[in-house]
């Protein structure tokens, strides 16, 4: 089980070719991930790591049965690579490119709904299950196979977490990197509900930061739908209102998205909050 | 990113809303071309902030005299700590109502949603969440067009009937368009003058768009709004080093320099140094796989300022590798000889690598490594950071 990636992923890369594309193929290759192929326009007939390069999705899909893509092309063609796979058919789009337009992130989003499918990302790391597979740029030497899901609006934050719940003895089911963008394709709420109902899921981490209200939503959700422990970790206790701190998303406007307000909610619900991203683990084992 | 007002009423006017009559003046010899009947006029204050008039920065003026003073005052002023760019003269509209509409995106649908509220003129944040029921929404799919119906049933949920209805749901029609036209994040008109003849005026435009849209934008490069433009105030010396650089920097008001990996990783490191009542002197973040370059500008952004006491940093290589950014910090401690002391964590990816790059450097000219310590992974970063507070304290700091 686990969740969005399992032995049954067959993976596309969209940008295959390129200097990301290349070395990102070959760390999927190494996690166990079952990577079937690429796509890079005009680039068709070429091999990557010994894997065909396709000019299309759809010649992609019809030659290797694709079914998910981690998409690292540059952002100007991130809209069209990506509408490309929905209309092909793929059902798991992990786009990892940044700095693509908001307007255009709805549009496929919204057009991957409607379609059935899912979206992570943009601007995200990519989701990982250990000993099945990873899609994305998640560093593979942090991982250990276990039981505790890891969702999170931030990249080198969730690698502490994970390294450290791994350093403990514990493992993850999957991780998943969400992005750290205003609109993303996946929420923390469709996250938890997935690893509510993942039997090899039995603790859920989320790891949030301040600005916006999505981890207060997710507070609310768990309190009437999660039945499995929930711990979280909030980044920016100290953060000064009205400036940005690294991604968009990272702001406090007011008293609106501090981390305090955050905190007081996911209490509220009776998820325990680790003061310092390494007590995770140790919140997890009953140590704190 | 927030343009001014006058800019959003630029693009307004091109989109076809109406707005008052106006002059964009720097000084008083600016209003020169002005004409005697314009008065009375007000005078705005262009400022990329809200509640300029509570600030100050919006005064009604009867006469040039009276302009003339209200332009230098406001130019020499300050609002909130932003930047007055220039002030915009406007008309007097004499209105009998003022409602507010205004687009911008729903994260959870993801759609675009049109809102309009007979409540105009007011604080809407505090309206919308004593009366939501006054605040009407009509959501939009990205890729659908919006048609005039939509625009005339949001008018009509607004109170408005017969020739009214058209012409407030032809504004919100008009707004949606500029909006999605601009790449807009948020767009609003707060109020719309609904004056005694019925016809309407935007007196005021807030229009944020969306930087990452930029390249596709060239009509705003012809209007002279530049990519970049800070948010957030005024930027303090350092903050505009680094952005000049390439990486994100905010000022704090503590004395210990945080040099961190990752900007999640680099915000839970300020809230530790807080936890154990230490005070952090910044936030910055590298980016994934950092330049050697970008790590060496981020260091002496913090050797030069000389609040900061200490340096603590903390690399966990993933993307970016630990040899990497041990090469970075030798190669700076080579070149600037700092006398600043730096207490450090390195761990993760080609861990000894970068470990064996620092021995060496330290075996070859101790003296300069005299005041750096680069804890290994063994030592837990609650004690590394306990250390830094330490260091910092004893260097004078008031930590």
């Amino acid at each position: 089980m686990a969740i969005l990636v399992d032995h049954d992923n067959k993976v596309l890369v969209q940008g295959i070719t390129g200097h990301q594309g290349q070395y990102h193929t070959q760390a999927m290759l190494n996690f166990g991930t079952n990577v079937v192929g690429g796509v890079t326009p005009g680039k068709g007939g070429q091999e990557v790591h010994g894997k065909p390069v396709f000019n299309t999705v759809q010649e992609a899909v019809d030659a290797t049965g694709a079914n998910s893509t981690c998409v690292l092309v540059p952002r100007k063609f991130a809209f069209g690579a990506v509408k490309d796979a929905i209309e092909a058919g793929i059902q798991l789009h992990v786009v990892i490119t940044e700095h693509i337009p908001v307007h255009d992130v709805m549009k496929f989003v919204r057009a991957a709904i409607d379609a059935g499918q899912r979206v992570i990302g943009p601007n995200c790391p990519g989701v990982a299950s250990p000993g099945k597979g990873k899609i994305g740029i998640l560093p593979d030497n942090i991982f250990k196979q276990g039981n505790v899901g890891v969702v999170s609006r931030s990249g080198t934050l969730t690698y502490e977490i994970v390294n450290s719940i791994s350093e403990y003895g514990l493992g993850q089911s999957t991780c998943v990197g969400l992005g750290g963008d205003p609109v993303t394709g996946t929420s923390f709420i469709d996250t938890l509900q997935m690893f509510e109902a993942d039997p090899e899921t039995k603790q859920m981490v989320l790891v949030g930061e301040i600005g916006g209200s999505a981890e207060e939503e997710a507070a609310a959700y768990v309190k009437d739908n999660v039945t499995k422990p929930v711990f979280a970790y909030i980044a920016g206790r100290s953060a000064p209102p009205g400036k940005t701190m690294g991604h968009a998303g990272a702001i406090v406007s007011g008293a609106k998205g501090d981390a305090a307000s955050k905190i007081a909610a996911l209490e509220a619900a009776g998820i325990a909050v680790a003061v310092w991203p390494v007590d995770i683990p140790r919140l997890i084992l009953g140590e704190l | 990113m927030r343009l001014y007002e006058f800019e959003g009423k630029e693009i307004f006017k091109r989109h076809g809303i109406p707005v008052p009559e106006s002059y964009l003046v720097k000084n008083a010899d600016d209003l020169a071309s002005v004409p005697d009947d314009f008065y009375p006029a007000m005078a705005k204050a262009q400022a990329l902030v809200g509640g300029r008039g509570k600030a100050g920065g919006i005064v009604k003026v009867s006469d040039g005299a009276e302009a003339a003073r209200a332009v230098e005052r406001i130019m020499s002023t300050r609002l909130r700590g932003y930047d007055v760019a220039s002030v915009l003269l406007e008309k007097m509209e004499s209105v009998v109502d003022e409602v507010y509409v205004a687009v911008t995106i729903d994260r959870f649908e993801h759609k675009l949603v049109m809102i309009g509220s007979p409540m105009g003129g007011v604080d809407v944040e505090t309206a919308s969440k004593e009366h939501p029921e006054a605040f009407h929404k009509i959501w939009l799919d990205p890729e659908q067009e919006v048609e005039p119906y939509m625009g005339r049933e949001l008018a009509h949920r607004m109170g408005f009937t017969g020739k009214q209805m058209a012409s407030v749901g032809s504004i919100a029609v008009k707004l949606y368009k500029a909006f999605k036209a601009s790449d807009g994040k948020l767009c609003e008109i707060n109020p719309i003058g609904v004056k005694e003849d019925g016809s309407l005026t935007a007196l005021d435009a807030v229009f944020n768009v969306d930087t990452d849209a930029f390249y596709r934008h060239p009509e705003f490069k012809e209007m002279g709004i530049e990519s970049g433009r800070h948010e957030e105030g005024e930027l303090t010396p350092n903050e505009a080093k680094a952005r000049d650089a390439g990486f994100p920097y905010v000022d704090l008001d503590g004395d210990i320099g945080t040099f961190p990996g990752g900007a999640g990783f680099g915000i839970a490191s300020i809230d530790l140094i807080h936890i154990y009542g230490g005070k952090a002197a910044n936030f910055m973040d590298s980016g994934g796989a950092p330049s050697q370059e970008k790590l060496r500008a981020m260091l002496g952004l913090l050797l030069d300022d000389p609040k900061v006491k200490v340096i603590f940093g903390a690399r966990f290589g993933g993307i970016s590798r630990c040899d990497d950014w041990a090469t970075a910090v030798v190669q700076f401690i080579q070149e600037n000889h700092p006398k600043k002391p730096m207490v450090m964590r390195m761990t993760g990816n080609m861990e000894a690598e970068g470990r064996r790059i620092i021995e060496e450097a330290k075996a070859n000219e101790p003296e300069l490594f005299d005041k750096i310590t680069i804890y290994p992974y063994t030592t837990p970063i609650e004690e590394v950071v306990q250390e830094a507070i330490a260091v910092a304290k004893a260097e004078g700091g008031e930590a």
